[in-house]
């Protein structure tokens, strides 16, 4: 993953009274136009592992294969090919885009920064090798591949830390003493998000209010994630409340107390009348033991929202994030193919895991 | 003990027939051991059919459940999630006796633990690694549990084996040994006897 640290990221601060947004969506929807249709996925499910890996080299991840087939081989060369090849299409995006789009789109990706730290954090926390930590970096966001190879190679985790005094996740990281990384993770995707709502609500533009909703949405579903997960293992509601992020779009912070306190069946019972409830619904019972189908009902909710705006607002962000989501959704699911293969898993477990 | 090499006196005779009896209480109690023992790794064996089948059957859920991990979320994600993971489950182990044998009885602690204890966050991970990490609790204390059981099967044979040994070797060789000894040394005062008659005749007539 060394070629995105060669690739110059633009940085968000610029002129962001300043937009590019017909040159940018004019690009994405062209690279849009090149994402796989929806009927190659069930043709690749009754592939075997070679032709679909053959397949998938005859596609746009051609050169991240080349460039990767010393290093893997397998279901590892597809995964980490579609992984170099996802960040390398993010960067291109950032790059494109000037002004106010550049800057949402550097706070969205950052996401990929939060994972990074996580995961350096983590490897760190278990002594893994600076070349294992490496291994599970995306560098997809703000910081380059360099600069995050240097954090793996520190010492310790105090050192990786003190590295970072100067970034907005110094405040958080700086609690962490080696035993509460799990409440440093949880803290640091809320940071994510609250940043990502506060950087939003800043600007005052009609596409900065149809981001938010875009984000909005996207908390919606992590929180409901959230509580179905949560509210399932029986944890109490204080320890739930902790983890909620504000800034939902449909199910907003008192929506969120008044569920808190209610029992799984009663939660169950209480959901139903948000409007994503009939997404859903036919896969929740009191009796499920599995939040797997609700999960990727979820995911696909999304991509439905992000498309079903894209439409309305053609010269706005919101196709941008269209293509950012749909590429994703394509990376996501050319990996469960190949893993799910690779794995033995049924063919319709595979297929119920995609997202189309 | 070979014939020949026994003393065909009275006293030799009382001791071996002290032997015998010893021996043959011996024989009944080994042998009552003996199929106590089977008996008990019968009742082992059925539980430990269960054990090893949910063995399997948990063995192939976390294989599944991590195989949808890993393509869902991607290797990195479950590697990286991993990392996170540092304690070990703690292992007790104590003694058991069943019998005379003494079998390992295995306790395990923080095995399971709460979804909001595990050491990765919650928020930046998702249902699929959750239920991965379930099925490989579940596999772990399975492992446990059939360790447990199998250490206790192999144990038991290993008894019965020495056990049936021991009873083999009293019942076709050491008893009969000794009463043939007992039968020879008899056999022997018999004709002692005879003879010492018969000189004391002897002498009477001349």
């Amino acid at each position: 993953m060394h070629l995105f640290s060669k690739l110059r990221r633009k940085s968000g601060g610029e002129n962001l009274r300043t937009s590019n947004y017909s040159y940018v969506t004019a690009r994405v929807r062209a690279m849009k136009s090149k994402l796989l249709p929806a009927d190659t996925y069930s043709k690749l499910l009754n592939m075997g592992i070679d032709e679909i890996t053959r397949t998938i080299e005859e596609l746009e991840y051609k050169q991240d294969i080349d460039v990767l087939a010393r290093q893997y081989s397998g279901a590892d060369l597809i995964e980490h090919a579609l992984n170099r090849n996802l960040a390398v299409t993010f960067t291109k995006v950032l790059n494109m885009a000037e002004g106010e789009p550049n800057y949402l789109l550097s706070k969205y990706l950052k996401r990929y920064d939060v994972w990074s730290l996580k995961t350096i954090l983590r490897g760190k926390h278990y002594n893994a090798s600076p070349d294992k930590i490496e291994e599970n970096i995306i560098s997809a966001g703000k910081y380059s591949f360099d600069f995050l190879s240097d954090l793996a190679n520190k010492d310790s985790y105090t050192d990786v830390i003190s590295a970072l005094e100067n970034t907005e996740y110094y405040s958080i990281l700086k609690q962490y003493d080696g035993t509460n990384l799990s409440d440093i993770e949880n803290e640091l995707e809320k940071e994510y998000y609250k940043d990502l709502f506060i950087s939003v609500s800043k600007l005052k533009s009609k596409n900065s209010r149809i981001f938010a909703e875009f984000v909005g949405a996207e908390i919606d579903i992590k929180n409901l994630r959230t509580l179905f997960r949560l509210k399932m293992s029986g944890i109490e509601p204080e320890e739930i409340r902790k983890l909620m992020i504000e800034g939902g779009h449909r199910v907003k912070m008192k929506d969120i107390e008044s569920l808190l306190p209610l029992s799984f069946d009663e939660f169950l019972s209480a959901v139903d009348k948000y409007s994503y409830w009939y997404n859903f619904s036919d896969v929740v019972s009191s009796e499920m033991e599995s939040l797997i189908d609700l999960e990727t009902q979820l995911l696909k909710q999304n991509v439905k929202f992000a498309s079903s705006i894209s439409h309305v607002y053609p010269l706005s962000i919101v196709p941008i994030m269209d293509y950012i989501l749909n590429k994703k959704i394509e990376v996501d699911n050319l990996r469960i193919i190949i893993r799910g293969k690779s794995a033995g898993l049924d063919k319709e477990v595979i297929r119920k895991q995609l997202v189309i | 003990m070979a014939v020949e090499d026994v003393k065909p006196t009275r006293s030799e005779l009382l001791e071996i027939k002290k032997k015998i009896k010893l021996s043959e209480d011996g024989h009944k109690l080994l042998k009552k051991k003996r199929d106590g023992l089977i008996l008990e790794f019968f009742d082992i064996l059925n539980q430990a059919k269960d054990v090893r089948s949910e063995l399997d059957d948990a063995y192939k859920d976390a294989n599944n459940k991590i195989g949808i991990a890993k393509s869902v979320e991607g290797t990195i994600t479950v590697n990286s999630t991993a990392f996170s993971l540092k304690d070990y489950p703690k292992i007790h182990l104590q003694s058991n006796n069943i019998m005379g044998v003494v079998v390992p009885k295995i306790e395990s602690s923080s095995v399971r633990k709460p979804i909001n204890q595990r050491g990765y966050g919650i928020l930046g991970t998702s249902s699929y690694i959750d239920e991965a990490t379930d099925a490989y609790e579940t596999l772990v204390e399975n492992i446990i549990q059939a360790a447990e059981m199998e250490t206790t099967m192999k144990r038991l044979l290993a008894e019965i084996e020495k056990t049936k040994r021991r009873v083999n070797a009293l019942e076709f060789k050491v008893i009969p040994e000794l009463k043939e000894a007992r039968d020879f040394i008899k056999l022997r005062l018999d004709e002692m006897e005879r003879e010492g008659t018969f000189r004391l005749k002897k002498i009477k007539k001349s």
